[in-house]
């Protein structure tokens, strides 16, 4: 079904065409590459590109170039645009020839002289800026700093922090220690600050006791780059001019970025993406094998594919084989899951959960229908459904190059967006109660009325059955499917007794239960006992069989039947559809009404009003799309894909053209 | 009388949006501690991890609504009619807003803590998003189940 069938593809190739053929097989984008496993022979492995390193190394010198100037390059295509598809177009021819005219070395060198020299401006004003800070608080200090930082013959000079409650006592301290024989000074300092600037300048006679009187309180040396010597205010000015050199040096170089960004960077994006598509295509050959002359590749290519492939490695037909073969038991093949187009924007669901295994169901089209139903009845409101359509119609059209997965996904948000209007007419729920609430809309009146089926602000329990309806539909389709699948793999215990079992049982629990309820004709009822019977007793003869002795068979078997319970709590989680639809409806009429006692106050009211709908109703859209979004996905994922779909399978990933900014042209060679 | 019976309606829509309201607020705020712990490191992922940070928020909604519809029903908004209300239809109304005011706390700082670690997940693996949007929307069902029981209940209840 949705996933296609590959083929095992072995190439045998000369060395010489290696590169061909590769570069022919990546314009294909069909032929995916595996290792070849350890074990499968003695052969030469690591075979390396002779371009390889070179390309390598090359492809770190743009990611270093664009690092350091994209910062300074003003985009002319915004980064989202670039992300919906906005590339520039480039063919390999334009890139080669764009390899050849540009010595990114030297580019590299140059940029590189202008990185350093930055950082090292940097540095400089960083450490100017400490001596700074240091120097200002120093404000009035009367000596030459040459006292400190080198002193005389004889003279020294110690300058640091006291305690700034220990000040006076340190000043008698110094005049009895030094008499004439050396001067003390504070500098002065507010009331507030903890320490105390002091500076003592002393004779080295007296060295022995001016250290100890420092060290009695706590003195804290304050070191003083030795490159200082002259007044504190001229030091000052000093270090202003050297910062405003060192900022009109900083200035010149970002101008020169900005400069050589403009000219360079569109080169070097296109570089890099050139550069990384030929290391892919080179990394390839780690995978391979190779002889002396020949070189073996083994991989996957769809089996739709394989024309195309073949086709366009016609010109090499004298110097490769392949050989193709259907996959093996013990092969690994990866997923390429094929949808058609009317189901194609709920594939990205199924990749979100995980891919299915190669030979597995795609529940893709399975879960579409359903996921379209949940996200109308959960978000449930016309007007919401209107602006999600408008919007992501108007997102699809302005980037219409925009890759396929994006465009799926915004694709799927406009038919969630269909759902909801959908079911917002059939509830009656234009914006809440918009239509309701205000008198000037009052002529839109009857047109809303007239498709409302039922409203659910009234009657919420009609809406609940039908909500926890659908969910005995999906689980019973889900059970459906699993048997189907069961049956297809031959699996006809599994079939039978498992799946089968299950879905008599729980029909028959249902006709019962609706016999009790009333609404099932009592002739019925008979048919649901057989039924809950019958099941039943399936289950218990075979869901022990894997046990041994016949006690903990039937123990297991009876114990079985206590799955009945996670069945209940499956179908009780779709009442989420009620709750969410109606906290969507209940938000939109708070808002409404809100706006509507906005609008009594007297002049600006109607302003308020205003405001308070169109905000109001974006915030509530915002979170209303997610919630709907994230618990209509989790009724796929936990209730539905638990009944019948594991995934754990690994997405094709064909050796191709991968780039960020600019998109590859593929060659066609009969052009 | 019937001002108690009012005052008890009050109550329970007091609890619903407070208490409701303040699970959200613990969870978001344990989410986004984790949100900018990763964005730090990479801030192009500030769309993801605002969606996976807003992913608890929604238990104060839901209080918030069920607290609508609880002064709804006792006419303190919109100007209506005056409604009389027992101290036992008081009551009521006050327990009818107790299973999202209980469930919307607890399960919204719960859901925080989840959030918290998918937005840990998708900062090594940001190509499995959708798994790290569905683990915190597992803890949020008890939420809904909680606001489903509160609507039903308020709806049940005859004035």
């Amino acid at each position: 079904m949705a996933v296609a069938k590959l083929k095992k593809a072995e190439f045998y190739i000369y060395k010489s065409d290696i590169d061909g053929v590769l570069s022919a097989l990546q314009n294909t984008g069909s032929y995916e590459v595996v290792p070849f496993s350890s074990d499968s022979g003695p052969e030469v492995s690591a075979l390396i590109h002779p371009d390889f390193q070179r390309v390598e190394s090359l492809l770190g010198e743009t990611r270093f170039l664009l690092r350091f100037l994209e910062p300074h390059f003003s985009d002319p295509v915004s980064g989202i645009a670039r992300a919906m598809g906005e590339k520039d177009d480039l063919s390999l021819e334009e890139g080669k020839a764009l390899d050849a005219k540009t010595d990114l070395k030297a580019i590299a060198e140059d940029v590189r002289k202008l990185e350093r020299r930055l950082m090292e401006i940097r540095s400089e004003v960083t450490q100017l800026d400490s001596i700074e800070q240091l120097l200002t608080s120093l404000h009035g200090f009367p000596y030459p700093l040459e006292l400190i930082t080198s002193g005389t013959d004889h003279i020294h000079g110690a300058l640091g922090t006291i305690p700034a409650d220990q000040t006076e006592q340190w000043k008698r301290g110094a005049a009895s220690i030094l008499g004439m024989m050396g001067e003390y000074y504070t500098v002065p300092a507010s009331e507030k600050e903890k320490d105390q600037i002091v500076a003592l300048f002393y004779d080295d006679s007296v060295s022995g006791e001016a250290l100890e009187l420092n060290a009695r309180h706590s003195f804290n040396r304050i070191e003083i780059p030795p490159a200082l010597k002259g007044k504190v205010e001229e030091e000052l000015a000093a270090i202003a001019e050297k910062k405003e050199r060192l900022a009109e040096e900083e200035k010149l170089i970002l101008e020169k970025a900005a400069k050589s960004a403009e000219g360079l960077v569109p080169t070097i994006r296109s570089l890099s993406d050139f550069y990384s598509v030929l290391k892919d295509k080179y990394l390839t050959l780690s995978s391979a094998r190779s002889t002396e002359q020949v070189v073996m590749l083994r991989g996957w290519i769809p089996e739709d594919s394989v024309a195309e492939v073949r086709r366009e490695l016609s010109i090499y037909d004298s110097s490769i084989e392949l050989i193709l073969s259907d996959p093996a038991e013990g092969d690994e093949p990866p997923s390429n899951i094929v949808n058609p187009s009317w189901c194609l924007p709920f594939e990205n669901l199924t990749r979100l959960y995980g891919a299915p295994k190669y030979g597995e169901l795609d529940p893709t089209p399975f879960l579409a229908p359903f996921f379209f139903i949940f996200f109308g009845m959960c978000l449930g409101d016309a007007g919401y459904g209107l602006i999600m359509i408008g919007f992501f119609v108007w997102f699809l059209r302005k980037f219409k190059k925009m890759p396929t997965a994006f465009s799926h996904f915004f694709k799927l948000f406009v038919l969630s967006g269909i759902s909801t209007v959908i079911v917002g007419a059939l509830t009656g729920s234009w914006f809440g109660d918009l239509v309701d609430a205000f008198g000037i809309f009052s002529f839109l009146r009857p047109l809303k009325n007239a498709p409302v089926l039922l409203n659910p602000m009234e009657n919420p329990m009609v809406f609940l059955g039908i909500s926890l309806a659908l969910g005995v539909v999906q689980l019973m389709f889900g059970l459906g499917i699993a048997f189907y699948d069961a049956l297809r793999k031959k699996n006809y215990m599994g079939a039978f007794a498992d799946t089968g079992g299950w879905i008599v049982f729980l029909v028959g629990l249902l006709i019962w239960g609706g016999l009790a309820a009333g609404v099932v004709p009592a002739g019925a009822g008979a048919i649901g006992k057989v039924f809950t019977i019958a099941g039943a007793l399936v289950l218990v003869a075979t869901q022990g069989r894997e046990k041994t002795g016949l006690v903990s068979k039937a123990v297991s078997g009876l114990l079985s039947l206590y799955g009945v319970t996670s069945y209940l709590g499956d179908v009780l989680s779709y009442s989420r559809l009620l709750a969410l639809g109606l906290a969507t409806s209940a938000v939109g009429v708070i808002i409404n009404m809100l706006a509507g006692l906005a609008g009594g106050v007297p002049y600006v009211g109607w302003i308020l009003a205003v405001v308070l709908i169109i905000g109001g109703h974006i915030f509530s859209i915002a979170v209303n799309v997610l919630g709907a979004f994230v618990h209509s996905l989790r009724l796929q994922y936990v209730e539905f894909f638990s009944k019948f779909y594991t995934g754990g399978g690994k997405i094709f990933a064909p050796l191709t053209y991968n780039t960020n900014y600019v998109r590859i042209k593929k060659e066609n060679q009969d052009q | 009388m019937d001002l108690l019976g009012i005052a008890l309606a009050i109550l329970g829509a007091a609890m619903a949006a407070g208490w409701a309201g303040a699970g959200s607020a613990i969870g978001v705020g344990i989410a986004g501690e984790s949100g900018a712990g990763v964005m730090t490191e990479d801030p192009g992922k500030f769309g993801l991890v605002l969606l996976l940070q807003a992913l608890p928020g929604t238990q104060g909604i839901y209080g918030l609504l069920i607290a609508f519809f609880a002064i709804l029903k006792v006419g303190l908004l919109g100007g209506g009619a005056e409604i009389s209300v027992n101290v036992w239809q008081g009551l009521a109304i006050f327990f009818a807003c107790l299973p999202i005011a209980v469930g919307g706390y607890f399960s919204a700082i719960a859901q925080g803590k989840t959030s918290a670690a998918c937005i840990q997940m998708i900062a090594k693996r940001p190509e499995e998003t959708g798994k790290a949007v569905i683990l915190p929307a597992m803890v949020e069902t008890y939420a809904v189940l909680s606001l489903l029981m509160s609507i039903i209940l308020l709806n049940g209840i005859s004035l």
